[in-house]
């Protein structure tokens, strides 16, 4: 029994810890079951779903990506421009994904052929992008879209069609990652560089994979979020970035790499969701919430770690 | 490979650091705290404004968010540029005290605007009454109230958008002491944001989770304000709900259209700036000005938001020079 204990992976842990806590507020907050309380947090969830996705193939990569808020809020009101200068939605639409996965590409190419280290290089993004937020929208927040905008993120369909659409997004990225040679070979170059360059895996092509994905979910994320919020402004999506790698360590991924799932990454992201919610619904005090959240990732970390060592040794 | 490294490192770096020159003498360099935000556009455009009428260049200057050590830093650049004045708005109240006094040291009038710091060694502060605004905001939140449900009566929380700051514990204190003047109001407390306005969304909708029987939310600035917007409209509770929020951003305004948001507390960034500007020239020249202005506030709902007197409050590019509100 304890060795099976042992050999369960974390994100079993955080399921049961997750569902612990969805049990324990059923009982002690009488709204937590509602059906408005769970479509809320369905839609509360899917954005940070989505860009912790994204995040999670350059983790799983060994690299990071410090960039996706400024993307998030970049993509929004380039999004949100185009269609308040009379571009139709589809073409505006377009546009920003390509303009998305235009920055994964910039990022692939300054961390796998310059060689500057994906920290420093998704760090300047971090920078620049929120800064051409910034300049696109004049620092003013962008209102005045058409009403079919809003009403993507307000439409349910069973289900809100916010949360279908991180469904959606789960479902191929985890059979990219699971099934697919592409995403066996970004864990394999996650694990140790120098053995899957050995190989003969062409590692820059699979970093740009990885990094294109983060940065092509960040702009679906900020196509989501304008949707969501019916505005765009440049503040949005602040810190969205550690939110996303919170919720991809949370659910098992490693900062060294070769480890992350999407299942994870969804898992993570629903536990803070969760805990944000419970902090609502049980006045837990707002800066205590905060330590929480902390104590909860380094808690984790922890756990994973030990049950390493322990597997290691074993 | 090094110094490919260096270079990306040093780019990375002046990203980072993104000073600005200014021209000695004949500029006026005005710091703001979060250049994202369209409230300090507004600050921006006053002061532009007043430069040209002065023929003096603006330095227009701040961190993207609001960042005590950033600003720090950006005053004292600013500062050894040697501009005729300065003109800023604190990020902390406790942390730019001292920065501030030591510019005023240096020969260099500073006008305080917006939020104050904990120092006296300025020329003037140009501010509005937050806490009188927050009071103004209870007001709106009990007249609505009354409207809506027919009594003075309900439950009543607020979102907060940052913790520590000035101007928005102010706003906080006015309205959760303006409420106590309705003794069947009950007001549940607070949560606080980190001023992005998908947590401002999340919040409402979480508040009246908790509370169903929440009859009105107050939101401190216009980032909570669109967020809560947002979600009352989602939940379409426009006519049946009280939401009132500060100031007046393109989502507010939108929102205040739509009737998810009873009523905006406005303010007067475009005279702020303007005034900044004017005054931190005047003390340039020797000219000794009163040491506190009120910029005042106004309240703005859906039936007065067509009156001409209003315009320029909430749309700059109408803005004409005015006396400051309320007077």
């Amino acid at each position: 029994m304890k060795a099976l204990l042992n050999r369960l992976p974390i994100e079993t842990y955080v399921v049961a810890f997750t569902v612990a806590l969805w049990i324990a507020l059923s009982l002690t907050a009488p709204n937590f079951l509602s059906q408005n309380n769970i479509s809320n947090m369905m839609r509360q969830t899917s954005i940070a779903g989505i860009v912790a996705i994204g995040v999670t193939c350059t983790i799983v990569i060994a690299g990071i990506d410090l960039s996706v808020g400024s993307v998030v809020a970049f993509c929004g009101v380039a999004f949100a421009q185009m269609c308040g200068h009379g571009l139709g939605l589809a073409p505006a639409a377009a546009i920003t994904l390509l303009a998305g996965l235009t920055v994964g590409l910039i990022n692939a190419v300054a961390i796998g052929r310059l060689g500057i280290p994906a920290f420093i290089v998704t760090l300047a993004g971090l920078q620049v992008y929120r800064g051409l937020a910034l300049l696109l929208s004049g620092g003013m927040t962008v209102g005045g879209l058409p009403p079919e905008v809003k009403d993507f993120a307000r439409g349910t369909a069973a289900l809100p069609n916010l949360f279908w659409t991180m469904l959606a997004v789960a479902i191929v990225f985890h059979y990219l990652l699971r099934y697919t040679r592409t995403g066996r070979y970004m864990y394999a170059l996650g694990s140790n560089a120098e053995a899957a360059r050995r190989q003969g895996i062409n590692t820059f092509r699979i970093t740009l994979t990885a990094y294109v994905m983060s940065s092509g979910l960040a702009a679906l994320g900020g196509l989501l979020l304008v949707s969501r919020l019916s505005i765009a402004s440049p503040s949005m999506a602040n810190a969205y970035e550690l939110q996303a790698i919170a919720a991809a360590v949370v659910g098992g991924a490693s900062l060294f790499g070769g480890r992350g799932t999407v299942l994870g990454a969804v898992v993570g992201a629903i536990l803070f969701t969760t805990m944000s919610n419970a902090a609502v619904l049980l006045s837990v005090d707002p800066f205590w919430e905060m330590v929480l959240e902390g104590l909860l990732i380094a808690l984790v970390v922890y756990l994973d770690n030990l049950q390493k060592r322990r597997q290691s040794g074993a | 490979m090094q110094w490919k490294t260096i270079l990306a490192a040093s780019v990375a770096l002046s990203t980072l650091v993104g000073l600005h020159a200014a021209e000695a003498e004949d500029s006026i360099a005005v710091i703001v705290k979060a250049t994202t935000s369209e409230y300090w556009q507004w600050v921006f455009k006053g002061a532009e404004d007043a430069g040209k009428e002065l023929g003096i260049k603006i330095d227009k200057l701040g961190t993207p968010k609001d960042d005590a050590a950033g600003q720090i830093a950006v005053l004292e650049s600013a500062a050894g540029s040697k501009p005729a004045a300065i003109v800023i708005s604190p990020t902390i109240f406790e942390a730019l005290g001292d920065p501030i006094a030591a510019v005023t040291k240096a020969g260099i009038p500073v006008i305080v605007i917006d939020s104050g710091a904990k120092t006296d060694k300025y020329s003037s502060f140009l501010t509005t009454n937050n806490e009188a605004g927050g009071k103004a905001a209870a007001e709106a939140l009990a007249a609505c109230i009354k409207e809506r449900t027919g009594k003075m009566a309900g439950k009543v929380g607020y979102i907060t958008a940052m913790a520590g700051h000035e101007s928005l514990d102010s706003r906080d204190k006015g309205f959760v002491e303006g409420m106590k003047a309705y003794p069947d109001i009950t007001n549940v407390g607070n949560r606080v944001a980190n001023n992005e306005e998908a947590e401002g969304m999340n919040f409402t909708a979480d508040m009246l989770t908790k509370d169903p029987d929440l009859v009105g939310i107050f939101a401190d600035n216009a980032q909570m304000g669109t967020g809560a917007g947002a979600s009352i409209n989602e939940q379409k509770l426009g006519s049946k709900f009280c939401l009132v929020a500060f100031d007046s951003d393109a989502g507010e305004l939108e929102h205040l259209k739509d009737g998810s948001i009873y009523a905006l507390i406005i303010q007067d960034p475009y005279m702020m700036g303007f005034g900044g500007v004017w005054y931190g020239y005047a003390a340039a020249h020797g000219v000794r000005l009163p040491k506190n202005v009120d910029t005042g506030v106004g309240t703005v709902t859906k039936a007065s938001m067509d009156d001409p007197k209003l315009a320029g409050l909430l749309d700059v590019n109408k803005r004409k020079l005015t006396p400051f509100l309320g007077n």
